[in-house]
């Protein structure tokens, strides 16, 4: 049974794409096990066809493990019910062209059987929070641009106020500005004690909001961890401060810890999380060529 | 499809009535049925036992499946919907407007609704058949179904949502077609009217100018006041062909006219089935001579078997001076059994009809009900040996009531008029049976009259320069010595009304009888041709209901096709929806062929040598697999030839509107087992 405090838990969870012949099945995912605290902000990171969207998709009930299981809020992955506590943003804006931005969150909010009143209220209030152009709400959506549309996709992903929010590269399409409300809504929903697992490429979005991350490759898990820990560099003491003089900054090194300098910081070294990501796969890669 | 629905409601006519009336050995239809239905059993059990979590949330699934079917329909509007009925409008009134030159006003509705109509629910078909097959396929291609399959909403409400969304979009079209056809009907009607107003004017200028001989068209009239666009509430009799009738007897009695077209019929219902006994055809005829002959009668008989009716024999007897003649078939064994060649159990044959003409002219064979000629003996039985037949009595009669048919002209039966060479010789009279009348739902006039509709076409053979005229006796069967004769011009292929006095809507059968007064006019006939009017329906209710059964067809297609896209991409599913739809009409064909052994020339061998020959055998087995196949896949399918829109409108005669609720709970009985096969194969498949 799954601690209630857990928002996901996985369990040798494996995916294998099937072909007619055995050699053309491919093994997308292998024994995943996973575990997402509620309240976290999660990250989900691996190179191209390292089992991400497999993974979002399967906790979703879309596709079907191979074997294993996955519990979503304490459910099987896929119930019905548990939708109802979901969001789920897709890596493209998978959306109707044909309707326009309020008729697109309108029947996404029929599918949560919101009344017309609870529907025109969110309609409106997340088409707000998503900051989307009032004056092209009225058009169809196959006339927006790629950072419009995936606002209204972002809009839909939060319509039903979730508890877990999935999102598939959240900020693809979108400008510096947009990136940046994006990673400060994804600190207000945490602050709201959502759970949002967040699959991107984006590496310095990851790393300015995420609590936990796994790196995956080839269907496995290669790093699993606190960001924080992951991120330490273990063998290097690190010490900033600010208003320090110049004779300070001489003693410093011989007596910080004496010294009488304000609001000094001590800590590890942190190394970037782009450096990481770039160095775990370079590695695994080689590993292969060899 | 669903044997157990073949048996749902009354078809129309046309669609498989005589195959009910034939009665056929035990074969192997009946087995195939049954699994028909046990498979569609299990379909249904599988589905309600997979997704009765799914079927308990429906009551609020349906608002999410509505909401799957609004952004269907939007998805259709994207698809240029809105311009279907106007294409269709567009041809249609272009195609009227070119074929409907020179018909007469009743022939103006049934030609527009003709081509309105059909043409409304072939589009349709294509259209919406086509929008089922691709709506799913689309979605998967776009990756739309991976946003909205993260939604709380099952795979159930997804599949009705989409044959939700496709039939209201059908609904909404189906509506503007229906209020264009009845806005341009209308117009047309305006015309009619407008064209019988200076008709009717004319023709009554003329007969008042005496220029005319007859009176001014009452039929014209009527159009000129009431147009043409109603939906007709009327009672048809049953017509036979009564022969000629002598009213001085009490019932009335019939006589068959020698030397005519007039073909009696008896029939036995049921004979004894065993190969020792050899059946007596015991006949006895009043013989009356109209012209003066000293020579013997003779009569022909043909015996047919009704579940073959290849099956017959045929023979010439004499009448004794009496009127009596005896007749034993050849061969009753093979006449009177059938023998199952598997089991080797001997079967009664079914009903077997005895056919009797007389080719004497001058002479009438008196028969009354067949039963009590003037002779007081049975006019025809069969007489058995009752030591080889213990469990039946001597002597067995046939059905009373003998049908006599005439000469068949285009579907129509025609009597022949007073003979102008031999006036001594009575004319053939048409004979309508109206039975068990409901009093109430017949206008009666203030004096007293109800009115009968007579629509006939004149033959004329002679006198063309006369006008035709008829004499109709009608009377009760309660009254038969009171009767109503009248004698009135006839308006051809028009509306003659009749009025006739309310008092013989007795309790018993209203008989009307009717004849050619004028020497040489002989009269077409049929059950339709004489008739009592009730108040009509309007016609855009009858068009409603004739909307209705197109619509059943139509959310029946979507269906099906909705189901295969759930499985295959959309060219297969199109290809699936359309096998369906084609074996769905086959449905009668396949199975007379069965019936009448059509597909056993598969089995044909010109050289029974072969028979022994191993790859003979192994091409005999697959064959026969094959056609079995068929046959199966046949009764696996919805029948579509029960969807008949046109029948009623096309006659201007009102749909009884349980035809529309059979239809529909029919569609119902159709669709609910066509979304199981959907749901178990949508079940567990993966939406991204």
């Amino acid at each position: 049974m799954v601690a209630d405090s857990q928002a996901i838990q996985t369990r040798q969870l494996s995916k294998v794409y099937p072909g007619f012949f055995k050699s053309q099945q491919v093994p997308a995912l292998t024994d995943l096990n996973l575990r997402v605290d509620q309240g976290q902000i999660f990250g989900l990171l691996g190179p191209n066809g390292s089992g991400k969207t497999t993974t979002i998709k399967l906790l979703l009930g879309l596709i079907n493990p191979t074997s294993g299981d996955a519990l979503v809020m304490g459910q099987p992955a896929g119930d019905q019910e548990t939708r109802r506590r979901i969001g789920y943003l897709p890596e493209e804006s998978y959306l109707y062209r044909f309707l326009n931005a309020r008729q697109t969150l309108d029947f996404y909010a029929r599918l949560f059987n919101m009344n017309r009143a609870q529907r025109r209220r969110a309609v409106d209030y997340y088409l707000d929070f998503v900051g989307l152009d009032p004056s092209v709400r009225g058009r169809r959506i196959g006339t927006y641009s790629k950072g419009q549309t995936r606002r209204v996709a972002l809009a839909q992903a939060l319509l039903n106020n979730p508890d877990l929010i999935i999102m598939d590269e959240p900020t693809s399409g979108l400008d510096p500005v947009g990136m940046l409300e994006i990673k400060n809504m994804i600190m207000r929903l945490r602050e709201a004690g959502k759970t949002v697992v967040l699959s991107s490429h984006q590496l310095a979005d990851v790393e300015d909001v995420c609590d936990r991350l796994v790196i995956l490759y080839r269907g496995r898990i290669e790093l699993e961890g606190a960001l924080r820990d992951l991120l330490e560099k273990k063998d290097v003491f690190q010490l900033s401060a600010r208003n320090v003089s110049e004779a300070l900054q001489a003693k410093l090194s011989e007596v910080a810890a004496e010294g009488g300098a304000t609001e000094v910081q001590t800590g590890r070294a942190r190394v970037r999380l782009e450096d990481l990501f770039k160095e775990l796969v370079a590695r695994k890669r080689s590993g292969e060529s060899r | 499809m669903f044997g157990l629905l073949q048996h749902i409601g009354p078809k129309l006519a046309g669609s498989g009535i005589a195959l009910g009336t034939v009665y056929h050995p035990p074969s192997q239809h009946h087995y195939v049925s049954i699994f028909a239905d046990v498979v569609i059993g299990l379909l249904i059990l599988a589905f309600v036992l997979t997704a009765f979590r799914d079927i308990a949330r429906l009551g609020r699934g349906i608002s999410r499946a509505w909401a799957i079917g609004r952004v269907t329909i939007s998805e259709a509007w994207n698809a240029r919907m809105w311009a279907v009925p106007l294409v269709w409008f567009a041809i249609c009134a272009l195609l009227g407007l070119l074929i409907v030159r020179g018909y007469e006003p009743s022939g103006v509705v049934r030609v527009y609704m003709t081509i309105f109509l059909r043409a409304q629910a072939l589009i349709l078909l294509m259209y919406l058949g086509i929008m089922a097959c691709v709506t799913l396929p689309r979605e998967r291609e776009r990756h739309t179904l991976v946003t909205t399959g993260s939604k709380p909403i099952s795979r159930l409400e997804l599949l009705l949502g989409k044959v939700m969304g496709l039939s209201a979009a059908g609904v909404l079209m189906l509506a503007v077609m229906m209020i264009l056809t009845w806005g341009y009907m209308k117009v047309v009607d305006l015309k009619i009217r407008h064209d019988a107003q200076v008709l009717y004017a004319m023709q009554k200028k003329s007969y008042d100018n005496v220029l005319r001989r007859m009176p001014p068209d009452t039929g014209v009239k009527y159009i000129s006041e009431h147009g043409v666009l109603q939906a007709q509430n009327y009672v048809t009799g049953k017509l036979s062909i009564a022969g000629y009738i002598n009213y001085q007897t009490n019932p009335p009695s019939r006589l068959l006219k020698g030397g005519s077209s007039e073909v009696l019929y008896f029939e036995f219902p049921s004979l004894p089935a065993t190969e020792y006994y050899r059946p007596m055809f015991d006949f006895q005829f009043q013989v009356v001579h109209a012209l003066p002959s000293t020579k013997p009668v003779k009569i022909d008989v043909t015996l047919v078997q009704r579940s073959n009716p290849m099956n017959t024999q045929e023979s010439t007897l004499t009448l004794n001076p009496a009127g009596q003649a005896i007749w034993m078939p050849k061969n009753p064994t093979s006449f009177f059994s059938y023998v199952n060649p598997q089991t080797g159990q001997m079967y009664n044959p079914g009903p077997v009809v005895v056919k009797v003409t007389c080719p004497e002219f001058g002479v009438y064979l008196g028969f009354g009900n067949g039963l009590r000629p003037p002779s007081d003996t049975a006019c025809l039985a069969v007489s058995l040996d009752t030591s080889r037949t213990p469990h039946h009595s001597g002597m067995i009669a046939p059905k009373p009531n003998p049908v006599i048919t005439g000469f068949k002209d285009n579907g129509k039966q025609e009597i022949v008029g007073p003979s102008i060479h031999h006036p001594q010789i009575k004319p053939e009279v048409a004979s309508w049976d109206f039975k068990n009348l409901d009093q109430q739902q017949i206008p009666i006039g203030p004096n007293g009259n109800f009115t009968l509709h007579m629509v006939i076409s004149v033959d004329k053979q002679s006198n063309e320069a006369l006008p035709p005229v008829a004499q109709i006796v009608a009377y009760n069967t309660d009254t038969p010595r009171v009767r109503t004769t009248l004698s009135t011009y006839v308006n051809e292929k028009r509306i003659t009304t009749i009025k006739l006095p309310s008092t013989l809507l007795g309790a018993g059968d209203l008989i009307v009888n009717l004849r050619s007064e004028v020497p040489g006019h002989w009269f077409k006939v049929k059950d339709d041709s004489m008739i009592i009017m009730q108040p009509p329906s309007s016609f855009i209710w009858n068009l409603f209901k004739s909307e209705m059964v197109i619509l059943c067809e139509i959310v029946l297609i979507i269906t099906i096709g909705v189901t295969a896209s759930t499985a295959v991409g959309w060219p297969v599913a199109m290809l699936t929806a359309m096998v369906a739809y084609i074996l769905g009409n086959l449905f009668h064909f396949v199975q007379s062929l069965f019936q009448s052994g059509g597909l056993e020339l598969f089995d044909y061998v010109q050289d029974n040598r072969m028979k022994h020959i191993w790859y003979y055998k192994i091409g005999s087995f697959i064959t026969n697999v094959m056609v079995h196949m068929l046959w199966v896949t046949v009764h696996l399918m919805p029948d579509f030839t029960r969807y008949n829109p046109l029948y009623f409108i096309i006659r201007s005669k009102d749909m009884p509107f349980e035809i529309v609720v059979l239809d529909m709970i029919w569609t119902l009985g159709c669709i609910l087992p066509t979304l199981a096969i959907g749901y178990l194969l949508l079940r567990k498949q993966e939406l991204a």
